[in-house]
């Protein structure tokens, strides 16, 4: 018989002791017994004199109630200590399923008519191996994705494992074994017999399945000669080896392979931008793989929002990566692009195939190796990506005729330009009808009244008095740009570093209240930026009059980023990510909000926080996500990115039916024999009601009081 | 007299409300009941009952043998010419019959429902009526551990008014100790009599002693046990403490059935050795529980004889 300890051991002999005491202090202690009224005590004591001949019996009769209640005690505590009967303590095992969930477990490919995904047979070989536990063992499942989760404790609650097993879904993320191996290595740790049994269809790294280890690796100071010849760097690579490793030392790893087919053709990259200086085209980059052993056709089909633009038939050899860009694409109104592989059900006629201008193609797509059946594994089939948003924005120049404002403007095709005297503007602003601009530019002028639209952006050239958006701490005769922050998107590309001024104004910056200095004369802001609410502003502290700055191509680069800073396109965003890694989003404008709400592909809502600017969030899911950022319930900001797979290793989905870890060929559990295993606990509650029945019983009867 | 009428009760006790007991619908039995034991007694003197006093009566009695003294007149000459020795004819006396009815009003008397004193007072009065009636001389004197007043002997049955503000005033309470009353009670009383001694006889130092204290100082006793049937068959179940109704001697007992069983054995016991001690000694003994209707238990009585004569 083996106790399997569910609760520690003190715990059990406290809990014990005190309900001991307990049960014999409530018997020594006596009750408060009712008082009743007797007309003649005599009779009474003439009866319990005779009776009390007896009280030896008596005596003994309250002893074994007591002991009844004792025994009844002792049975409950031994039930929980969970006897179990079964193999013997020695032969008991401490296991740790790892049940592959990550996306290529969402191969289809199991069954026998091969419609059943591989995460539903690796739950039912975990069902079989909790089955096959024996009397002492304990199992631990943990779910390996992206992310390791162990999803239950050490235990040999078998209906509780099982619940847990048919807990498992399939995630959109790539498998980390190395995390999964290593949180089951220091779960196993100081316990007997351990065990690691992975379930899964060995669509792993090579890089990871090689790190592992079966010895402990050596100390620094042990580790040998040097071959390098240098101590120190020997003994730093020796230790980085060992904080890669994987030291499954002592553990008795397990595998059990789950899948059956490999034929597979997947999308491992796809990405779109739009041109910097055409921003109504962009271009795509699409990169597929056949991981088959088999030629295969595929339709590729691009969307944008639901409106292909581009359909055309690729076939791959066995291995072959395709990557192909397409360029000057302007089809479509949408920003969300949508690349999609489709099985060629007419191999002769799909729409669209008549040209296929990806490198690679195969013209002669006759052959018997061609197959236009889909593929096993739908998730790398189909890919996202988003075009940073486009849009005309209607600027007014506020200015005294200078041209060369006017001309640099004129590179920027995105753009509807007005032009305004400050008298004018004044007598304008005043009239209300100044609301429907995005932007605007006031040029040596700093006016009282800015546009009321919040959602107007402004920019400042030589802003003076009062009414400067920034706080003019001083002027600099001939200052130079020293400081230049690079990051942020008005001064991106930009070099300003042998611009000669006459004067400028230095701003007062405040960080505290998010304004920024983007270019400095020897920590004097010259250039500033800052947002008021959906108002983004930026101010020049010089006049484009006394600066050669305006004969630079640096300018009209200036114009242009501030431009598209205004507009929210950021040519450096990143709208494609990848699945299984926790995303960095910028989110612009978000400052002091603290979480953003993001939405994900499935539709669940969720909140991720806010730091330095960046939203963080760990991508589960292939799709869209949307994420929102509120400040006191207004939104303030809206970012879309789209994840995809777009991991090779995964969508090599080909089973792998000898896992190979560390050069060691992990076994099959076949000796996970079944056992018969009792469980005692049910049977010593049962025995605990009869005697607390029997107890009952001879108490009202007054037996045994 | 004027002290017994004085008696008053100092405290009435919780269900001890005695202003119903005796009321028309009870005077009416009282009647009924006379008038049946005018139909079981038939042919008896009116208005007289006959001790056994041996006197100057006109009711032959017994011989004896003349002695020294004696009245020539009472010589039965007709037996001396038979067989030629004098003998003495004797007569009963005739005189006015005493009842006393002996109430026990202790602590115990106060249990059951209705509660035994009161059941008491309904047959002590229906007898009391019953004697007064028949022109005997009928007085009360309830008793606990003393004597609680006294009704003296009264005759006619317009008096068992008297008999019924008597008892309604008695004071209840108190311990039973029956031996020093009835010594007290003969003491005090010089004409014998019929003693009618009512009580559930819950006397720790026993019953014998007084009982035979009327023998001896020629009373005439008449024994009716009162008890309740709870009493006799307590629904009893648990830990309990007992407690005296009298003494206050309280008792930890666990009732199970064995136990009741013992107790009902032993108090079947006691009252046979009751019944035993007064059959034994040709004393008239009763026994009832208060849930027997009082005129059903008075009518008994006359059956069964020993009151009426």
């Amino acid at each position: 018989m083996t106790l399997l300890l569910p609760i520690a051991y003190q715990t059990v002999l406290t809990v014990a002791a005190v309900l001991t005491v307990l049960a014999v202090v409530a018997y020594i202690l006596k009750m408060r017994r009712r008082r009743f009224e007797v007309p003649f005590s005599t009779l009474w004591h003439r009866v319990l004199r005779e009776k009390e001949t007896t009280s030896l019996w008596k005596q003994l009769r309250r002893l074994l109630s007591l002991l009844l209640q004792l025994v009844i005690l002792a049975l409950l505590i031994v039930a929980v200590l969970d006897p179990q009967l079964g193999s013997a303590d020695r032969d008991a095992r401490n296991v740790v399923v790892i049940v592959d969930a990550s996306a290529s477990m969402k191969t289809v490919d199991e069954g026998p008519d091969g419609q059943t995904p591989r995460i539903e047979v690796a739950r039912q070989r975990a069902h079989e191996l909790l089955d096959a536990m024996a009397g002492g063992d304990a199992a631990m499942i943990m779910r390996m994705d992206g992310q390791t989760t162990p999803l239950s404790r050490m235990g040999s609650d078998i209906p509780m494992l099982h619940k847990v097993v048919d807990s498992i879904v399939a995630s959109d993320t790539p498998a980390d074994l190395r995390r999964a191996l290593s949180a089951a290595a220091d779960a196993l740790r100081e316990r007997k017999n351990p065990t690691v049994v992975l379930i899964g269809d060995g669509a792993y790294p090579f890089e990871v399945l090689d790190s592992v280890v079966w010895s402990r690796v050596p100390t620094g100071a042990e580790a040998g000669p040097d071959p390098a010849g240098t101590s120190a760097s020997g003994r730093d690579g020796i230790d980085q080896k060992r904080l890669a490793d994987i030291d499954l030392s002592g553990i008795d790893v397990r595998y059990l392979p789950v899948g059956k087919k490999g034929d597979n053709v997947g999308i491992v990259a796809f990405n779109a931008r739009r041109y910097l200086t055409d921003k109504t085209n962009y271009s795509v980059f699409i990169e597929l793989q056949n991981f088959g052993e088999e030629t295969a056709q595929r339709r590729l089909v691009v969307y944008s929002g639901n409106n292909p633009i581009d359909v055309k038939t690729v076939t791959l050899q066995p291995g072959q990566r395709l990557r192909s860009i397409y360029p000057d694409l302007s089809g479509g109104q949408e920003n969300r692009l949508r690349a999609e592989l489709q099985p060629v059900a007419v191999p002769d006629s799909p729409p669209g195939s008549s040209e296929d201008p990806l490198p690679g193609r195969s013209g002669d797509s006759s052959g018997d190796s061609v197959r236009d059946r889909p593929d096993v594994f739908a998730l790398d089939d189909e890919a996202f990506a988003l075009l940073p948003a486009r849009k005309k924005q209607k600027v007014l120049l506020v200015t005294n005729d200078n041209l060369y404002l006017e001309g640099a403007m004129l590179v920027y095709d995105s753009i509807h330009i007005d032009k305004l005297l400050p008298a004018e503007y004044e007598e304008r602003i005043s009239s209300g009808d100044l609301a429907t601009y995005d932007a605007v530019f006031f040029d040596s002028y700093t006016p009282e009244k800015i546009p009321p639209t919040p959602s107007t952006h402004l920019a400042y050239f030589d802003p003076r008095g009062e009414h400067s958006p920034f706080a003019i701490r001083r002027t600099v005769e001939a200052p130079r740009i020293t400081e230049i922050d690079e990051a942020h998107p008005v001064m991106r590309w930009v070099v300003m570093s042998d611009v000669n001024f006459d004067r400028s104004s230095v701003f007062d910056v405040d960080r505290t209240s998010g304004e920024i200095a983007l270019a400095r004369y020897v920590r004097a802001p010259i250039i500033a930026a800052k947002r008021d609410g959906q108002r983004k502003i930026a101010a020049f502290g010089f006049n484009l009059a006394g600066t050669d700055l305006t004969l630079r191509v640096a300018f009209p680069l200036l114009l242009v980023n501030t431009l598209d800073w205004f507009a929210g396109d950021d040519a450096d965003l990143i709208t494609t990510y990848q699945t299984g890694h926790r995303l960095r989003v910028p989110m612009d404008g978000t400052y002091g909000i603290s979480e953003v709400e993001v939405v994900t592909p499935v539709g669940r809502k969720t909140r991720a926080p806010v730091t330095d600017g960046q939203a963080r969030f760990y991508g589960n899911w292939i799709g869209v996500h949307r994420l929102v950022a509120r400040d006191r319930g207004q939104v303030v900001a809206v970012v879309e990115l789209a994840a995809n797979l777009a991991n090779p290793e995964e969508s090599q989905v080909a089973p792998v039916d000898d896992l190979a870890l560390g050069g060691r060929t992990l076994a099959r559990p076949e000796g996970f024999a079944i056992a018969r295993r009792q469980a005692l606990w049910a049977y010593l509650a049962i025995v605990c009601l009869l005697l607390l029945a029997i107890e009952w019983v001879t108490y009202n009867r007054r037996i045994t009081v | 007299m004027a002290v017994a009428t004085k008696k008053v009760r100092a405290e009435q006790t919780p269900g001890d409300d005695r202003s119903g007991l005796f009321d028309d619908q009870f005077l009416k039995k009282l009647e009924y009941l006379h008038v049946v034991s005018r139909k079981i007694f038939t042919g008896n003197l009116r208005a007289e009952r006959r001790t056994r006093k041996v006197g100057s009566g006109i009711e032959f009695a017994d011989h004896r043998r003349y002695s020294w003294g004696d009245d020539f007149r009472y010589i039965d000459w007709n037996v001396y010419g038979r067989i030629d020795k004098l003998l003495l004819r004797l007569f009963e006396e005739e005189e006015d019959l005493h009842i006393y009815i002996l109430l026990d009003c202790s602590r115990s008397m106060l249990i059951g429902n209705p509660l035994k004193l009161h059941y008491a007072m309904q047959i002590g009065a229906a007898l009391g009526y019953v004697g007064l009636a028949n022109l005997d001389r009928v007085a009360l004197v309830p008793f606990s551990d003393r004597l609680r007043g006294r009704l003296p002997p009264a005759r006619g049955k317009n008096r068992i008014f008297k008999v019924f503000e008597f008892l309604r005033n008695v004071e209840a309470g108190g311990q039973t100790d029956l031996a020093a009353c009835i010594r007290k009670f003969v003491h005090e009383n010089k004409r014998r009599g019929l003693a009618v001694l009512i009580s559930d006889f819950y006397d720790p130092r026993g019953f014998e002693e007084g009982i035979n204290s009327l023998r001896y100082n020629k009373f005439e006793p008449f024994v009716l046990q009162i008890y309740d049937q709870r009493e006799v068959d307590p629904h009893l179940h648990g830990d309990l403490t007992l407690v005296d109704c009298e003494t206050g001697e309280a008792k930890e007992v666990t009732v199970s059935k064995s136990l009741l069983d013992a107790y009902k054995r032993e108090h079947e016991k006691y009252c046979s050795e009751l019944s035993e001690f007064c059959t034994a000694r040709a004393l008239a003994y009763f026994r009832t529980h208060t849930q027997l209707p009082f005129d059903e238990l008075v009518l008994k009585i006359f059956r069964a004889g020993g009151f009426l004569r």
